[in-house]
């Protein structure tokens, strides 16, 4: 048992936030709802992408540095602990990409994709397939010539779609075989003709999210990624992929603005009876565990190809975060009811964690069944 | 980064699991609270489980022990608890502890880790501490235990006093009180504890009953699992059904949880500095008390009505889990001293 970074780990993490410290301007909080956030995050991307920090765990041949998981991991940490906003969620879709799509399709795609010049979307969940992933109906047909697909259909909840340039989306290319079989992932160009994006706005005012319709949008067959019917292999590796390193940066996230308030408290900023400093230990406690936790599935990657164990991560991680925006929430006082509505959507965020990524039903569902093996 | 046991610990924990199994073997249930046998293995048991070093794990290898790390004893303990072993292996194991770290004659550390001697660890009343006077104390985990040691740090001296074993909610592991008429039976003599010392015996402390608390909610679950597969009801097992699978799902998380927590704060017990060791260990308490209550409790519910009787295990589970939450203080305890630590005294405490 030994929870201390390796010296090559170690040394990586120190370059890291040297050039997080020589970067004060890159680190400042950023919002998702207006179109200065946007280009700041961007750039953000861009300037993480040029110093070598994203997608460390790709083969070097696609761009990426050949480093393990945990290194993606010490990137998600040090960057939550800087204050700093978090790396580009493209680890999932790079992966998909580099371990299944053609030598043409990974020459194209992976470099725009790895230094953020390119902005991607992930296009999973539609109207009628949110928890039933799948049962997507947006279908992509062949065309009769046999070298373009024609897509029809809509999707939702579709992340960062209103500045997208690709869309790495997930569609029924056979409408004969049975419901996974005939799902395959086809890389969209988002300025094909026929493709409509409708902003959402979220409870909390958050924008990131739209949805987007597809009628009669033609894309070459080259753009499948791997053979058709594979998609729902490659959206499985995805889903587990997601977990993990992207956890450490939560934990960090969650730690710091627990930390912001521990130190109200500490110096008399913020009044806190003795049930709200109960509260306040017990949310630490629960991050603690949170974080053994994430590093234990961490260190097992190592050995070990990720697998449902990653929803009882997911299901740690609701309850601490939850647990803890609410005792937030209640330590704020009814100031924030009253006169600082932005600071209730912080909380309001946090009832997100048991919706998206699989919700808390479904994580236990696949707890019950996969890991403790009770009946389907 | 390596955080896994390893291969030996493994092995260490398997030797265990089959000694512990041996031990709840022999004990008797009975048919009720007037029928169920003592919490102690006779002589025979008692010396196979000092045979195997368990109780001398911590002592050097000069005094017969094996040097163990914190977390070695912890994968013992955590086999204890998935057999919620009738045998005071856990409280021996503390009180050893306890004297090894105050510097006690070898001659008797020696004699009770080899079996020979068998005496009982005393702690204050509310169970959240080691007793520093037999005025505030009970023997804890004292089934057969001759005399019970009550370490006065500050005199300087630990005193032994007989032992009348009480009616314990904890059927597995007995609490006794202390029979001070007579006076002590012995003293020796002890050195007064550093603080560091009394930091990483509360560390040693909590990370000990976390691994017992783990074991057993671990049996709680897989017990309540394969239950759930057999019985049937409305022409399926129950165990199909959404509302018992998100239950028994829910237990997985905190038992796994507990088990990150458990590893990370035995591991620091050693390596760390005592305040951080502290924490963690504190951490890991906590959420373990809190989580386990809620797996025990879990597993009579899905037990039914057959939980609720003497004869299914639901209730001794139960019963070691909610003495367990206690010892050494329970959740509510360790968020007090977490607040305390990290947010200043606070109103409360300032009276």
């Amino acid at each position: 048992m030994d929870y201390t970074d390796a010296p090559d780990v170690a040394e990586f993490r120190a370059q890291l936030r040297a050039w997080l410290g020589e970067h004060p301007d890159l680190i400042k909080p950023v919002g998702h709802s207006d179109e200065g956030a946007i280009a700041h995050t961007l750039a953000w991307y861009r300037a993480l992408a040029g110093a070598g920090y994203v997608t460390v765990s790709l083969p070097a041949e696609y761009g990426g540095r050949g480093l393990p998981d945990s290194y993606e991991a010490v990137v998600n940490e040090e960057l939550a602990v800087a204050g700093a906003p978090p790396p580009p969620p493209i680890g999932h879709i790079a992966h998909a990409i580099a371990d299944f799509a053609s030598e043409e399709l990974k020459a194209r795609m992976l470099p725009g994709l790895l230094s953020c010049t390119e902005v991607w979307c992930q296009g999973f969940s539609e109207p009628g397939a949110g928890s039933d992933l799948a049962g997507v109906s947006t279908t992509a047909l062949p065309t009769e010539d046999g070298t373009t697909l024609r897509v029809n259909g809509q999707k939702i909840w579709t992340s960062g779609a209103m500045w997208s340039d690709w869309c790495l989306l997930m569609a029924r290319t056979d409408p004969d075989a049975v419901r996974h079989k005939a799902l395959s992932m086809i890389v969209v160009d988002m300025t094909t003709p026929g493709i409509d994006r409708r902003e959402i706005t979220m409870s909390t005012g958050s924008r990131e999210f739209a949805e987007v319709y597809f009628d009669d949008v033609v894309v070459p067959v080259e753009n499948v990624v791997g053979g058709l019917g594979q998609g729902w292999q490659i959206a499985m590796g995805m889903l587990a992929y997601e977990r993990g390193p992207a956890d450490m940066g939560w934990v960090g996230r969650i730690g710091a603005v627990l930390a912001a308030a521990q130190q109200d408290v500490r110096t008399g900023r913020t009044p806190a009876d003795e049930s709200l400093r109960r509260r306040l230990a017990s949310g630490w406690v629960g991050l603690q565990v949170l974080n053994w936790h994430v590093q234990r599935t961490l260190a097992r990657r190592a050995y070990e190809t990720p697998g449902p164990e990653g929803s009882l991560d997911k299901l740690l991680a609701t309850r601490v975060e939850q647990e803890v925006y609410a005792t937030l929430l209640d330590l704020a006082g009814a100031d924030v009811l009253a006169e600082d509505g932005a600071a209730f959507s912080t909380y309001l965020y946090s009832r997100a964690q048991s919706i998206y990524g699989g919700t808390q039903q479904i994580q236990r569902t696949i707890v019950a069944q996969r890991l403790l093996g009770l009946p389907r | 980064m390596e955080i896994r046991l390893n291969p030996e610990q493994k092995l260490f924990a398997e030797a265990v699991d089959a000694l512990a199994g041996d031990l709840a073997e022999t004990w008797e249930l009975g048919r009720g609270p007037d029928s169920v046998a003592p919490p102690v293995p006779d002589a025979q048991h008692w010396d196979a489980v000092a045979e195997t070093g368990l109780l001398a794990l911590r002592l050097d290898e000069s005094a017969g022990g094996s040097a163990a790390t914190c977390l070695d004893v912890c994968v013992a303990v955590e086999q204890l608890g998935r057999h919620s072993a009738p045998a005071p292996v856990i409280g021996t194991l503390l009180l050893i502890e306890q004297l090894r770290l105050s510097a006690a004659e070898p001659a008797l550390v020696g004699a009770i880790a080899s079996g020979r001697r068998r005496a009982a660890v005393t702690l204050t009343h509310d169970l959240a501490r080691f007793a520093t006077s037999p005025a505030d104390a009970y023997a804890w985990d004292c089934a057969g235990a001759e005399t019970a040691v009550c370490v006065e740090s500050s005199a300087g001296k630990a005193a032994a006093y007989p032992v009348r074993l009480l009616r314990s909610a904890d059927l597995t592991r007995s609490t006794g009180a202390l029979d001070l008429d007579a006076g002590a039976s012995e003293t020796f003599a002890v050195d007064t504890f550093s603080c560091d010392a009394a930091t990483r015996l509360t560390c040693f402390a909590l990370a000990l009953i976390t691994a017992d608390l783990l074991g057993v909610m671990q049996t709680a679950l897989n017990v309540s699992v394969e239950h759930a597969k057999g019985r049937r009801q409305f022409g399926a097992p129950i165990g199909s059904f959404q509302a018992i699978q998100h239950l028994a799902a829910e237990c997985l998380v905190s038992v796994e949880a507990s088990r990150s927590a458990l590893w990370y704060a035995a591991w620091a017990a050693d390596e760390l500095a005592p305040t951080e060791a502290l924490l963690a260990a504190r951490a890991a308490k906590a959420f373990a008390s809190a989580n386990a209550v809620q797996v025990a409790e879990a597993a009579i519910q899905i037990h039914g009505g057959m939980g609720m009787t003497w004869e299914a295990r639901p209730h001794v589970w139960l019963r070691r889990i909610r003495t367990g939450r206690r010892l050494f203080g329970d959740e509510n305890a360790q968020y007090a001293a977490i607040a305390g630590a990290q947010l200043g005294a606070g109103a409360g405490a300032g009276a």
